[in-house]
């Protein structure tokens, strides 16, 4: 038979690895922390990116900027009606929104403003505010804040009423009505809601403007590019972003990080092979008499060859299952401390999300050929020296 | 360029290959010059050791390639989801000129070394080793392909450019492809092909009853290129289900049950066998029933399960496509 | 069985030959008994060894079982030597840290026999070289008869038809050889073709031995 497994030989290799327990718990130790690591990036990439996608999917069809000199300034409001003429085009939100600095914790907060009566212009917004009594009318204007607002507040002793400063240099009290408890706590942690009028005020804006405007699609998604070739004919200084945009763009990041990291992480794992190969290459006495006796016995260069590949397979496969195994347990269970600050280190606010279970089958493949068909290369000619050593030399 | 966690993974095994292949390809041909079986010289018998390597680095190479044929297909089809106007692999692949050629490269090597593996076994189990030279010439020449497709994939994914938009399958496969050849083969009604793959499984039948050698290598090289040719002009529209929509790589999309993975293992390995078999018969000079069984067994199979998709849906809607 | 034919071997380090066997012949019928005598370096071992096909005569041939084993691949030789051929070492060469029966089943391993042959075999072998009470110890606990005695049931596991022996009483003594030899006079009641490379006197004038030859310098004296 061309292909009979060889049980027998497979057994060997295993009392073989056993053997020889020190040198190869060396390598079996360093190679699993080195898919360890690797799994970890990979998989934490992979489940924030699957996080943002679930946000994406929240996201309005398309927001519309302005720009002038290049910059993006705010959007007269009267263009609304103009722009629902267009067909396809299903709603018309302006929004208003942007950061405020606050300076005694160094932290930017993203603020909205949205009115009691407006339809939220996406699905998330009408979740996080859901919960919350919007239509309470007291005489000041309150706001719903993220946990993590509410948190550093009270870190400056901000309890149930928060002193914004307008650009004009007057305060603006505004009362905290509540607080938005969402899992999709990535986007909503540092997020402030209040009405309209207020965040003109704050903001020092003109009712007339609007920072950007959000559309819904209300015609088929393959209608989109009609409908944004038509916006800029109308418009020239609109810029349209569509939500594909935003899609596409996110994932660039992700890969771009991840893709710097395995980059990163081949360096390490180069070195790590030298080594193997160095230690591999230098045959120990026993090995080579043990070698010899077996070719006495009637084994020949291919048998021994096969047992050496089953050897680097057990001991590369082992330490991948390894590695992948406390991976999961370290990214899903510990929730990845340390690494995950890499990749979400980038906001001024930590927030505290969730990374969702995503492991898909292409990632266990990728992991494996990343480690095992690596491994086994560097053990390939090393095995090879091995397996060629003569009997007759060994035993004199 | 768009370095994803998938393209580092298929560079890092590319540049592996390179460094190993070259290795084998300086030993392969020192040995076949050297090479003298009758000698025992301490050169020759160096010799007889450097061709285990030489072996050694062509299986792994080998057993690598095949998953990560799958594995280049599937980045790419995950890619497609990136890539603006890609529906599926075809997009992303022919986003770069070569592409195509990359994919038929890769195609290519698969048969090529499989068949170099078959001949290492004939060798490695005669008695004085009478191929060793042939098939370590026939590796030397393996390796312009091997290295073509090595570097023109490195090219592939380090040019991929993900922010420009591709035409997707439905444009590529069809009259108006920008590519002359392949627009070619829709200009022509779908019917002859259709007629032609018949035919030449039929002939590829007659040959492997007639025990025809030369018969078995020609039929199953057109039966490979015509199941091919129809599967895209003709058959795929009925696993889609749709007059239009042409393409050999939706086929391997979850829609479709990844019914490609199943038909292309089938026509594959059916002509693998015969081609293969067929030549390593033309050496050695026996007849290889065991390969010839299987082919007849494997292109059979494929003709059966190609052709069920038109004649279900006729069954279903009682008009053809 | 066997038939060397003027062979010759040379060995070449760094510019220096060693003619370590020139233009021996031999003829060894089946189920004969030979002794191989000569003094340390006479090329016992390398005259051994090219029988056993571990190594390639530089002129010559050597037929083993009516196969040129001189000329064939390692492949072919190997499963020759796995087959046909057992070999009792010079020092035992036993594997460290395994034990007993599954230093006695590596010959087996190549192939791919069902488990219950296997260890019906090497039961068999342990059994008649009295060391199957201690199958499962690990050979480097034990004792140097036992360790004897497993090099032998490996090297018969297989039912060879012909055993090499390279000096198989050096590192015994005298009354564990005495064993030893009974055990090969087994052996050779048995049918098996014998080659004993040895100096030991006591394998002189032993009444089952058919020939003796002696080698000098690599070269045969009858
Ligand atoms: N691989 C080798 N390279 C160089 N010289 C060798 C090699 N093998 C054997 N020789 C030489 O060939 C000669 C014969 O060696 P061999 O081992 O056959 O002797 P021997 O008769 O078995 O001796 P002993 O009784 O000590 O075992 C020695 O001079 C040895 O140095
Ligand atoms: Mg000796």
């Amino acid at each position: 038979m061309l292909f009979s497994f060889r049980w027998l030989l497979l057994e060997y290799a295993v009392r073989s690895l056993f053997r020889r327990f020190g040198k190869n718990f060396f390598i079996f130790f360093i190679l699993s922390f080195l898919i360890f690591i690797l799994s970890s990036v990979l998989m934490i990439a992979e489940s924030i990116k699957a996080e943002l996608n679930a946000t994406l999917k929240t996201l309005p069809d398309m927001t519309l900027q302005r720009f002038v000199a290049g910059k993006q300034t705010l959007i007269p409001v009267s263009r609304v009606d103009a722009l629902l003429e267009i067909q396809g085009v299903g709603s018309v939100t302006p929004r208003i929104w942007g950061y405020y600095y606050f300076k005694p914790a160094g932290v930017n907060f993203s603020v909205v403003g949205l009115d009691a009566y407006e339809e939220p212009y996406s699905a998330t917004m009408a979740r996080l505010i859901k919960d919350v009594d919007w239509t309470q009318r007291s005489p000041s204007p309150t706001m719903i804040v993220g946990e993590g607002v509410k948190t550093i507040l009270r870190e400056n002793y901000y309890n149930d009423f928060f002193n914004f400063i307008t650009p004009e240099g007057q305060t603006k009290k505004v009362g905290i009505a509540g607080v938005f408890h969402s899992d999709l706590a990535l986007e909503a942690n540092d997020l402030i809601v209040l009405p309209k009028q207020t965040a003109y005020e704050i903001f020092g804006m003109n009712a007339s403007d609007a920072t950007d405007i959000v559309l819904k699609v209300s015609a088929n998604v393959s209608e989109i590019p009609t409908i944004v070739a038509k916006i800029i004919e109308k418009f020239p200084d609109l810029r349209v972003v569509t939500r594909d945009d935003i899609r596409v763009s996110y994932q660039n990041i992700f890969d771009y990080k991840s893709g710097f990291f395995l980059a990163l992480f081949c360096v390490c794992a180069f070195a790590f092979f030298i080594i193997v190969y160095d230690k591999s290459n230098a045959l120990s006495s026993e090995e080579k008499k043990e070698i010899g006796i077996l070719k006495a016995l009637g084994w020949d260069t291919d048998t021994v060859l096969q047992e050496k590949f089953f050897e680097s397979f057990i001991l590369s496969l082992g330490a991948f299952l390894f590695g992948l195994a406390t991976a999961l347990f370290y990214v899903y269970a510990l929730q990845a401390p340390l690494l995950r600050a890499i990749f979400t280190g980038y906001s001024t606010l930590k927030p505290p999300f969730a990374l969702p279970y995503t492991l898909s089958g292409s990632m266990i493949v990728l992991l494996f050929l990343l480690s095992v068909p690596v491994y086994i290369a560097a053990t390939l000619i090393p095995a090879w020296r091995t397996s060629i050593v003569d009997a007759d030399e060994v035993l004199r | 360029m768009t370095l994803t966690p998938e393209i580092i993974a298929l560079l890092t095994l590319d540049v592996i290959f390179l460094g190993l292949g070259t290795l084998a390809l300086i030993l392969s041909l020192r040995i076949a010059y050297r090479w003298d079986y009758a000698a025992v010289t301490p050169l020759q018998y160096r010799l007889t050791k450097q061709s285990t390597l030489v072996a050694v680095i062509i299986k792994y190479i080998f057993v690598l390639k095949l998953p990560l044929f799958l594995f280049f297909i599937y980045t790419c089809d995950k890619l497609s989801a990136v890539i603006t106007g890609a529906m599926c692999a075809s997009g992303v692949v022919n986003s770069i000129g070569f592409g195509l050629d990359l994919t038929l490269f890769k195609l290519f090597n698969l048969y090529g070394f499989g068949f170099w593996l078959l001949l290492h076994a004939e060798d490695a189990s005669h008695v004085r080793l009478a191929y060793t030279r042939l098939k370590l010439i026939l590796f030397a020449l393996l390796c312009v392909p091997l290295f073509t497709e090595i570097i023109l994939e490195i090219g592939f994914f380090t040019r991929l450019d993900v922010s420009k938009i591709v035409s997707c399958c439905g444009t590529l496969f069809s009259a108006a492809s920008s590519s002359a050849s392949l627009s070619l083969l829709f200009n022509v009604d779908a019917r002859v092909w259709v007629g032609i793959f018949y035919l030449v499984y039929t002939v590829s039948l007659i040959a492997l009853w007639l025990k025809s050698t030369a018969g078995v290598i020609v039929s199953n090289t057109l039966f490979l290129i015509f199941a091919l040719i129809s599967l895209i002009v003709f058959f795929s529209t009925y696993v889609y289900e749709l007059p239009t929509h042409r393409c050999p790589f939706c086929l391997l999309q979850k829609e479709y049950y990844y019914v490609g993975y199943g038909l292309y293992v089938m026509l594959f390995t059916g002509t693998f066998c015969a081609v293969g078999g067929g030549l390593l018969a033309s050496i050695t000079h026996t007849i290889p029933y065991r390969y010839w069984r299987l082919s007849g067994f494997f292109n059979t199979a494929y003709v059966v399960s190609i052709s069920a998709y038109p004649l279900a849906y006729y069954l279903k809607n009682g008009v053809w496509l | 069985m066997i038939v060397v034919s003027n062979v010759s071997k040379m060995f070449t380090q760094a510019e220096e030959c060693v003619q370590a066997l020139s233009h021996v012949s031999l003829h060894v019928a089946q189920g004969e008994c030979v002794l191989l005598k000569g003094a340390s370096g006479s090329g016992k071992s390398t005259l051994l060894s090219l029988i056993a096909g571990l190594a390639q005569p530089t002129s010559g041939s050597i037929v083993v079982d009516g196969e040129e084993i001189s000329k064939m691949p390692e492949r072919l030789s190997a499963k020759m030597r796995r087959e046909r051929i057992g070999f009792i070492f010079q020092k035992f060469h036993l594997i460290p840290y395994l034990s007993v029966q599954e230093n006695v089943t590596t010959p087996l391993v190549p192939e791919n026999i069902p488990l219950h042959v296997i260890e019906a075999k090497a039961k068999r072998a342990m059994e008649r070289c009295r060391i199957a009470h201690k199958a499962h110890m690990y050979v480097h606990r034990l004792s140097g008869g036992e360790q004897q005695r497993t090099a032998i049931a490996r090297a018969l596991v297989r039912n060879p038809m012909i055993v090499l022996a390279d000096e198989p009483t050096a590192n015994l003594d005298r009354k564990l050889s005495l064993s030893l030899i009974e055990e090969l006079r087994a052996l050779k009641h048995e049918g098996v073709t014998l080659v004993v490379a040895t100096h030991d006197p006591l394998f002189f004038d032993l009444d089952f031995v058919d020939q003796t030859i002696e080698l000098h310098h690599g070269v045969l004296r009858p």
